[in-house]
């Protein structure tokens, strides 16, 4: 398979020194489904945004499409690589969805009437055309977190990054997220500690424990070895 | 705290909402200017030009209690900032005060100065009532307004509506703990909140900005809808400016 995203040993320090990744190394391939786990602190979040160039690695290097994420590729990069941050009220910042939705494409130089039928037809997909010209804080928990895919989906990604996505959310819109995500075509990477979400939906597993990759391998293997799930802190 | 507050009769379709944003401001300008320049003792003037505010409120459905809601606040200030005159204003006495006379030109001054600050803060008032935030700055953009200033505009305004989530977040909290009783304990419990609140909102609009960045924002807050200029709003724009320009310069007339 081809290789969509490359982490090449990548090590991450925060501003204050501390260590948040370390020498992390793994690839994902063109339409594949990986599940991001780990405790909290682990370094997951902080692994997504360097993604996406947002972070930008201490050492090694992220590869997209082959091409090192740097300030001249990065632009590129956020095309292929759209990231669902973990708060979707951190996403939402515009007077109406339509116009949250529109953003991407917007920055993207896409005229104004690409851009609104892009994202009219990418509501329509999420149920959520009734609310275009809806505010974010008008939109149930579930809402808010399909209009925050939504604004990424426009972008139409290679790579979909979620951040926990189905945290806070009721049973039904879970439900339905996971039945969204399920019918997408791109390459999925999501970071959870939901394991009920992902399995299923994901065929494989990433492990993060203290900033280090502790397991590289098939999600329904992991999940059928209690043990280990307890070793990497991934159940009580 | 809604991103509509503020601007909530921006969705209301009416003469002044079809005129696009740089002819909102530009209209604005000409009549905040016209106002604050009326020379002392131009009451007629000042009354015209209050016709014209107050006829522009009633096309945009902005409800005059609304208006004047709005105006409260900066008119307290140049409330304040008038009293001294008068008082200070030499001439004839009206009322004494104490060590102090109130002069009937200090009364005369102090209305002129009340009444222009009042009329001449009704079109701001009518254009931030009127206008979506990005529509705004598209508007000050097309004025040849710089992009940075543009934008760092549009930067204080997400982090104003951010900064008044999580006070109320905080407050909520803090209520639910029943706290806040007595003056000490609630003097430190606000100085508490509002350093927690300034922290956490700074926290959330770098969060912002990086959700921002991953979708390729690139300093300037692109627009979906292109302002359409129609001939009926330049010539509804030119004739409001014609008219309050000519209002003010019949004040300077021999």
């Amino acid at each position: 398979m081809t290789a969509l995203v490359q982490a090449r040993d990548v090590t991450y320090h925060y501003p204050d020194g501390t260590p948040a990744l370390d020498t992390v190394a793994f690839t994902v391939a063109a339409g594949e489904r990986v599940a991001l786990l780990g405790p909290t602190g682990a370094g997951k979040s902080t692994l997504l945004q360097s993604l996406n160039g947002l972070l930008r690695p201490s050492a090694g290097a992220v590869l997209v499409g082959g091409v090192a994420v740097n300030d001249e590729t990065v632009t590129a990069v956020r095309r292929r690589v759209g990231l669902v941050f973990q708060n979707p009220d951190d996403q939402l910042f515009l007077p109406s969805l339509l116009e949250d939705v529109a953003f991407g494409p917007l920055n993207a130089g896409a005229s104004r009437a690409e851009a609104a039928t892009r994202s009219h037809a990418v509501l329509e997909a999420l149920g959520l055309a009734a609310a275009h010209d809806r505010a974010a804080h008008h939109l149930s928990g579930g809402e808010r977190r399909l209009a925050a895919l939504a604004t990424v989906l426009v972008s139409q990604p290679d790579l979909l990054v979620l951040d926990e996505p189905s945290g806070d959310l009721d049973a039904r819109s879970r439900r339905r997220l996971r039945d969204i995500l399920a019918e997408r075509r791109e390459a999925l990477l999501v970071a959870t500690h939901d394991l009920e979400f992902v399995r299923g939906l994901c065929s494989r597993a990433l492990v993060l424990v203290a900033g280090k990759l502790a397991w590289d391998g098939a999600l329904d293997v992991l999940l059928a070895d209690r043990a280990m799930m307890e070793r990497f802190g991934l159940v009580a | 705290m809604s991103f509509r507050h503020l601007d909530r009769f921006a969705q209301v379709r009416s003469p002044v909402t079809r005129v696009p944003a740089a002819g909102r401001v530009f209209g604005t300008v000409v009549l905040a200017l016209a106002t604050a320049t009326l020379p002392a003792g131009a009451w007629v003037q000042l009354g015209l030009l209050a016709a014209v505010s107050l006829a522009l409120l009633a096309i945009a459905h902005v409800p005059l209690r609304v208006a004047l809601a709005r105006l409260a606040w900066p008119l307290g200030l140049v409330l304040l900032a008038s009293l001294a005159l008068l008082v200070v204003m030499p001439g004839e006495p009206l009322a004494r005060l104490g060590p102090v006379a109130v002069t009937a030109q200090g009364a005369d001054r102090f209305a002129m100065v009340m009444g222009r600050a009042m009329v001449a803060l009704l079109p701001a008032v009518l254009l931030v009532s009127t206008t979506s935030f990005p529509e705004l700055l598209q508007g000050l953009r097309e004025l040849r307004v710089p992009v940075a200033v543009a934008t760092a505009l549009g930067l204080a305004y997400r982090l104003l509506y951010l900064t008044v989530d999580e006070l109320e977040r905080l407050q909520r909290a803090a209520r639910s703990r029943h706290a806040g009783g007595g003056v000490t304990r609630r003097r430190h419990l606000i100085t508490a909140i509002a350093a927690a609140t300034l922290g956490r909102a700074f926290v959330r609009a770098e969060r912002t900005h990086a959700a921002m960045l991953a979708r390729g924002f690139r300093g300037t807050l692109p627009l979906l809808h292109a302002p359409v200029w129609t001939y009926r709003a330049v010539l509804n724009v030119a004739a409001v400016s014609i008219l309050v320009l000519a209002v003010a310069a019949s004040a300077r007339l021999p």
